[in-house]
């Protein structure tokens, strides 16, 4: 035979290799230092650099864990009491409305988060708060689309436009949020219509995500399509390379009166060992010093005012409608039945 | 299916040892199943009480998958025979560098190739959607797990069958299409399914390409709508899918065993071709990993000005963490395939047997369900982030490392260890001194497998991994889903060097395996 001890050796050498692996991920811990855990849905560099300067300020640590919203809601579900998250942070209303539901958030008593956050982007509850604004509004490419078309969501579904709406398929949250906002203006019956006008307005079949989407209107096979304006915002602030931004010129962004809100907030966790320190985490990010930072990182907008971020101040102010992120999260699952029971695949 | 168990008289001076190997076997299954055994209670569970529905987008779902399935499963099983039929038996221009290249879609994750062809698509006016697409990214990316196996069977189908064939002045289509292929399928069978496997898991090429899938629709019922139930019902169709994808190859494999026994070794033939028929060979081996690898590399080309602004020295830490957990689930995974696929062979037990064959089941259940179902067993424990990721990893991983180690341990021949029994030895030493040596190929092959699945694995690092433990595949789908491609092209580059180092480590192995399998043969 060949082998025995050339092969012994080898096996020592790979189980060496194991267990120093298995240590240099051990060792990755940290401890004994005054520290919050923080479940994110949001994954920016620029929210580190946030987090770090908060550290800086109270000599807090922040231990960090992003991923995909509903992964971390399950998670935290899972983990129960023994979770090791102080705080979780979530985009759409929807989300923070059902955490709050699964009673993964508590209420906070804060003076300063509630002069931070406006009333109708924080749980009545308190147990979560906004912490930037995200607006799906129409984008038009004016060759084919005239922005006085489309100045209101509900002339989307006007038989005018057929053949030149594009949209993202009813998966995605902004879309549920945005007609649980319709369901709750226009109602059942005129919602539903508005969906059926919408899909038979349809140029092209629904899209995965929203940046293809605003593309094909920069190129004409989309005359307009309903959009997050942070993923024009980042085409035309080049941010995705300079043949984006040149290509993005063509887009024009339409604001309806009112504009529909969504937004990404956060809240302390149920469990959460150190509510004190995540108290003073969450008003540091809703804090007028930190907006600048969290919001404009992805050129959304802050929870007050309009910022200073130069893209969005081309688009011009907007008016706000007055449907609250909670009855976004309340009218989230009538919101999804209607759109699969009209056609919005 | 296993050789059959050693000769009967010889049991009772084994039955400590063997005892031994079997509760190892037992106990490696056992934590392999429990997390599926838990889902099957809840599935069944759900069932009872009604909660368990496929919803809405159920049949589209099923239909969705299915369909990927077999379009994949027959362009990937053309493509990955095919080139392992030419690169093993022909000899024309380029052979050895093609050989290589077949490894390369293994170092691209699909979730990669399909972002960047939507992003180039979409900036050039085309519509990159759908099942056709879905099927194109798909087999690329997996066709290399056909061509791993089937190549080595291709290789090992000896010069005297197909001199033989030659005499008989059968030409090579012939001896391909009425020997090797034969012989072959076995291999090619349990590359199939191992392809099929990837393709039902599959989550973020499928939800890019907008395809409705069962793997989305699990994570959509139970992480989007809190419905537990209904996820574990659609996943028991995966599993039922994925039983019918092992059931076919393990029958396959049985049914071609007769063949198996009678193989020859030595040099295959090389079959010279000149001409239009080697510029078809060549284009068939180099158009997918052309496709698969070069995508990626053009989508960065066309972005260099971005590269620089997205290097961070993160990066380096990014790295080390994937590196570290695919070394250790590689370690992992094929030490527990190795003690199964041994005590397979070792007892007589029908039990054992269909225990072991479950123990891959772990592979069929989508990452994110298996990294609930691990969450819901390690808290009331309060199971380390870390041990449930390894976990979760090798129980997902197992069937990759033991479909190749169970397919050459079914070519070795009986005979041998009732051979080495007859001088006396027992199965630790037959382990030591016979199988080990000749299931060295398969096993390499198997751990840089794995390896380089866990380093592109997402769904079960994304919900197991502890705080301030980003790996490289946790950026890049963070990045690639929030459509900043841009952001994700340093982690993406880095998965692609380590699947290369891996692939390129397989290259040695393909290059020896004819002259391996020779000594025990001739």
């Amino acid at each position: 035979m060949r082998i025995t001890r050339k092969t012994a050796g080898r096996n020592a050498g790979l189980l060496a290799l194991l267990l120093a692996s298995s240590g240099l991920l051990a060792a990755c811990n940290t401890s004994g230092r005054q520290e919050i855990g923080v479940y994110s849905g949001r994954h920016y560099n620029t929210d580190q650099e946030l987090y770090d300067r908060f550290t800086a300020e109270t000599g807090i640590k922040v231990k960090l864990l992003e991923a995909k919203d509903d992964a971390l809601i399950q998670r935290l579900r899972s983990e129960g009491s023994n979770s090791p998250a102080d705080v979780l942070i979530l985009a759409d209303a929807a989300r923070l409305d059902r955490a709050a539901h699964l009673d993964l958030f508590q209420s906070v008593d804060s003076a300063a988060l509630e002069a931070a956050v406006p009333a109708d982007l924080r749980d009545p509850n308190n147990r979560w708060f906004g912490l930037t604004r995200r607006l799906r509004a129409p984008m038009v490419n004016p060759a084919q689309v005239q922005p006085t078309e489309v100045n209101s969501y509900r002339k989307l579904a006007d038989p005018a436009l057929k053949g030149r709406l594009c949209l993202r398929n009813r998966r995605s949250v902004y879309n549920q949020s945005l007609v649980a906002f319709m369901l709750d203006r226009e109602g059942e019956a005129a919602t539903a219509a508005w969906i059926r006008g919408m899909v038979a307005n349809l140029a092209q079949p629904v899209y995965g995500s929203d940046t293809p989407m605003i593309r094909a209107v920069a190129q004409g096979r989309c005359g307009v399509a309903l959009a997050n304006s942070y993923y024009l915002g980042r085409l035309q602030a080049g941010d995705k390379g300079a043949d984006d931004q040149k290509l993005s010129a063509a887009v024009q962004v339409v604001w309806p009166d009112p504009v529909h809100v969504n937004i990404t907030g956060g809240g302390i966790t149920r469990h959460s060992q150190h509510p004190k320190e995540a108290r003073r985490f969450l008003e540091f990010l809703a804090s007028n010093q930190a907006q600048g930072g969290y919001a404009a990182a992805n050129h959304e907008y802050p929870i007050r005012g309009f910022g200073n971020d130069p893209v969005l101040s081309a688009w011009g102010p907007f008016r706000q409608a007055d449907v609250s992120a909670a009855r976004l999260g309340e009218l989230n699952g009538k919101a999804l039945d209607l759109m699969t029971a009209n056609g919005w695949q | 299916m296993s050789m059959s168990p050693l000769a009967a008289g010889d049991r009772p001076t084994w039955q400590p040892g063997r005892r031994l190997l079997s509760s190892g076997a037992l106990l490696l299954a056992l934590l392999a199943l429990w997390p599926i055994g838990g889902l099957l209670g809840e599935g069944l569970q759900g069932l009872l009480t009604g909660s368990a529905q496929l919803g809405p987008d159920g049949g589209a779902q099923l239909r969705g998958t299915t369909l990927l399935l077999l379009g994949t499963a027959l362009l990937g099983g053309t493509l990955g025979t095919a080139n392992g039929w030419l690169l093993a038996n022909c000899r024309f221009p380029g052979r050895r560098l093609l050989r290589v290249a077949q490894l390369l879609p293994l170092a691209s994750p699909s979730y990669l190739l399909a972002a960047t062809l939507v992003d180039l698509g979409s900036r050039q006016g085309l519509r990159i959607h759908g099942l056709g697409w879905g099927v194109l990214v798909m087999a690329v990316s997996t066709y290399p797990y056909v061509f791993l196996l089937s190549t080595e069977s291709f290789t090992i189908c000896g010069r005297r069958q197909l001199e033989a064939c030659r005499c008989l002045g059968v030409g090579p289509w012939n001896s391909f299409r009425r020997i090797a292929l034969p012989l072959a399928l076995p291999a090619i069978g349990a590359g199939i399914a191992l392809m099929g496997m990837e393709v039902v898991n599959e989550l973020g090429a499928v939800q890019l390409l907008g395809i409705p899938s069962l793997s989305a629709g699990i994570l959509q019922a139970w992480q989007a709508e809190g419905n537990p139930a209904g996820a574990v019902g659609l996943a028991l169709i995966t599993l039922c899918i994925v039983m019918v994808l092992l059931v076919g190859e393990r029958r396959l494999r049985r049914r071609s065993r007769r063949w198996t026994e009678g193989v020859a070794g030595g040099e295959s033939p090389a079959w010279p071709l000149q001409g239009q028929r080697a510029l078809g060979a060549q284009v068939l081996g180099l158009v997918p990993p052309l496709l698969s690898l070069g995508i990626p590399l053009l989508w960065t080309a066309r972005n260099l000005d971005q590269l620089r602004a997205g290097f961070s020295g993160e990066l380096l830490q990014l790295t080390g963490r994937s590196l570290g957990l695919g070394l250790a689930a590689a370690g992992l995974a094929v030490a527990a395939a190795l003690v199964l696929a041994i005590a397979k062979r070792w007892s007589s037990a029908a039990w054992l047997r269909s225990l072991t064959f479950l123990a891959g089941m772990g592979y069929a259940v989508p990452g994110a369900v298996l990294a609930l179902a691990l969450l819901l067993l390690g808290s009331p424990w309060r199971l380390a982030p870390l041990l449930l990721l390894l976990w979760g990893y090798s129980d997902r991983f197992l069937a990759v490392a033991k479909g190749g180690l169970d397919a050459a341990l079914e070519r070795l021949s009986p005979s041998l260890d009732e051979a080495a029994t007859g001088l006396g030895c027992r199965w630790p030493a037959v382990l030591q001194r016979i199988h080990l040596p000749l299931l060295r190929g398969p096993l390499a092959v198997g751990a840089l497998l794995v390896f380089v699945d866990t380093v592109k694995e997402l769904p079960l690092t994304f919900a197991l991994r502890p705080f301030d433990f980003d790996t490289l595949s946790v950026r890049v789908f963070q990045y690639a889903s929030d459509e900043r491609l841009a952001a994700a092209l340093w982690p993406a580059l880095m998965i692609l060097t380590l699947g290369l180092i891996a692939a390129l480590a397989l290259i040695p192995g393909l290059e020896r395996q004819g002259q391996d399998q020779a000594p025990s043969r001739g």
